[in-house]
């Protein structure tokens, strides 16, 4: 590579990296600031520095922890529905189907919807007063308190579900659809059994797809805050108090910026590793293709 | 026989006469389970769209048909509210983080594609940067944005927005660029134009779909998002989802209205996805995946 080239490669760089230095960078110096002083939106004036101890208060702060195991619940046990419902449907559309683009178009519609009214969608259909489903089980003779103590996290995470399914049947079926004929056909040829071939031969190969699939789903799901915001506030009780919404509770409710800005960093290094993760998968990915 | 006769009896045909009961019930059985799965996806928007025409004395009685439709909640959110503000605002915000991004993610995009420009360092970092939390920009934010008096704008939304939308935007043109070829530019270049030159006039128009898709999935990104939405911009400059969330609150519930609100707000992106759906995996992947 020529010398003009890399200086207007670097030219060519030089706006987003001042875009991002001025919307990411200096925000996130601001927050660790924060993080590091006990900042009160409602005494800007004694703002004064206390070091580490907004941090070792997390420690010792059960509805932090509380927070943070109710979103890793909800992160596995939505991602893990996803994977296996997406793996399915993906499997489905893979060979020729009747009407394939059109189930495939309409499968995929409801990542495209607002978070915040798909979960206002499914707390009115679920509702007990107002809400068809609750009319249909009762008529099977089912009584279901979807958003009561027990079942709240779990309702959540069919919501996510619903929502987020479509763009792992949209990664796999991208993934089934690049992968090589021949091992397929070399396999019929022996005589392999569907679910051989299945085993074998297709999740193997789809592997890496798989684990970027995962990934993406996980980052997003450590964000969950719309459902919640739109149905259970954290409640009943703590029961779906996920930790956005319990950072946006701190900051904004009680106005505590500084612990607020503390609990968003360890969220940032979750994020952090997760991403890593990623970015490995994708470049071996590349090295193949 | 014409042309696509001819071609209907080629497809269906063999499937007739070769496919005996035992190879054709695994099409059906895949038949079925995603005509299930379809109806489980629709049914939700079904009973929203149904919801928007009920007249308010039918909404605490759930049932699906049997009552007389009423276009009451789309005029009165739409004529007597400022629902369309709203909307305005939602198409102002996502306007002005689509062309800021594509205009600083483009070039650095192509950079990253022919140049490697920061190696694999920058690279991750476009990567991260899309991902971290908004939890640990939205305090800052939200001081910085009160003490420029920009608070409660639709700017502060639409800066907010940058912050993980112009490097997803740059990220997914990666793949865009990879794609076009290089001898596009090689050959325009032979012809005497400079590399930028040749940037501007060959390589941009040749990755159209690409920078079209990526702006539309930021569109949708910005107008999906609620976060830094609710946090900066609560009064008259509200944007679509924190609309939503307001016609559901501890004071009351308007569901005819809500649901008209929804199906508002669905129709536009639900649009917008069938142009997407189909570069989205590129996009998502950076290049590394296949869509």
């Amino acid at each position: 590579m020529s010398r003009r080239d890399r200086w207007l490669g670097h030219r060519m760089v030089f706006p987003l990296i001042l875009l991002l230095l001025i919307v990411q960078g200096y925000p996130m110096a601001f927050a660790a600031y924060i993080s590091l002083h006990d900042y009160r939106l409602t005494a800007l004036n004694e703002v004064r520095w206390v070091g580490l101890a907004q941090y070792a208060g997390l420690l010792e702060n059960p509805s932090y922890w509380t927070a943070m195991r109710n979103t890793l619940i909800f992160v596995f046990g939505a991602v893990g529905l996803e994977l296996s419902l997406g793996f399915l449907l993906a499997y489905l559309l893979w060979r020729p189907v009747p009407a394939q683009n059109a189930f495939r178009a309409i499968l995929l519609t409801p990542m495209f919807v607002t978070p915040i009214a798909v979960g206002l969608m499914f707390r009115f259909l679920l509702n007990n007063q107002l809400g068809i489903i609750p009319v249909w089980l009762r008529a099977l003779g089912v009584e279901i308190d979807w958003f009561g103590p027990d079942l709240a996290l779990f309702s959540l995470i069919l919501i996510d579900v619903w929502q987020w399914t479509p763009l792992m049947v949209l990664l796999l079926l991208a993934g089934l659809e690049a992968l090589p004929a021949e091992p397929f056909e070399a396999a019929r040829v022996d005589g392999a059994s569907e679910f051989q071939i299945l085993r074998h031969l297709t999740i193997p190969l789809l592997r890496p797809v798989i684990l970027a699939a995962v990934l993406i789903r996980m980052l997003d799901a450590f964000r969950v805050f719309e459902y919640v915001y739109a149905i259970t506030r954290g409640g009943p009780g703590e029961r779906t108090e996920t930790i956005l919404f319990y950072i946006y509770r701190v900051g904004f409710l009680y106005f505590r910026l500084g612990e607020a800005a503390a609990m968003a960093f360890t969220l940032a290094v979750v994020i952090f590793v997760l991403v890593v993760f990623l970015f490995r998968i994708l470049r071996r990915q590349e090295a193949l293709t | 026989m014409t042309g696509l006769a001819r071609g209907i009896a080629v497809r269906v045909m063999p499937t007739i006469t070769v496919l005996r009961w035992r190879r054709r019930w695994p099409i059906l059985f895949r038949f079925g389970m995603l005509s299930m799965a379809t109806v489980s996806v629709l049914f939700p928007f079904l009973w929203i769209f149904l919801a928007s025409l009920k007249p308010p004395v039918e909404l605490i009685r759930p049932s699906l048909l049997g009552f007389e439709p009423t276009a009451v909640n789309w005029s009165e959110v739409w004529l007597s509210s400022p629902f369309a503000r709203y909307f305005l605002n939602s198409v102002i915000a996502g306007g002005i983080t689509v062309i800021v991004s594509l205009i600083v993610g483009a070039p650095a995009a192509y950079a990253f594609s022919r140049f490697r420009t920061g190696g694999t360092g920058l690279r991750f970092l476009i990567l991260a940067a899309q991902m971290m939390p908004p939890a640990l920009f939205i305090i800052p934010f939200f001081l910085m944005a009160y003490y420029v008096g920009l608070l409660d704008t639709v700017w502060a939304v639409a800066i907010a927005h940058l912050t993980f939308i112009a490097p997803l935007v740059t990220w997914f043109l990666i793949g865009f660029f990879e794609d076009v070829p290089r001898d596009l530019e090689e050959q325009a270049m032979v012809d005497g134009c400079t590399r930028w030159q040749a940037f501007i006039r060959i390589v941009l128009p040749a990755a159209r779909p690409g920078l079209g898709a990526a702006g539309l999935f930021a569109f949708i990104m910005s107008w999906n998002e609620m976060f830094y939405a609710l946090m900066l911009a609560g009064g008259h400059s509200k944007t679509l989802p924190v609309a939503i969330a307001g016609y559901w609150t501890f004071r009351g519930v308007d569901m005819g209205k809500m649901s008209v609100a929804i199906t508002s707000a669905a129709i536009p992106v639900m649009i917008a996805s069938f142009f997407v759906q189909r570069y989205l995996v590129r996009g998502l992947g950076g290049g590394a995946l296949k869509g």
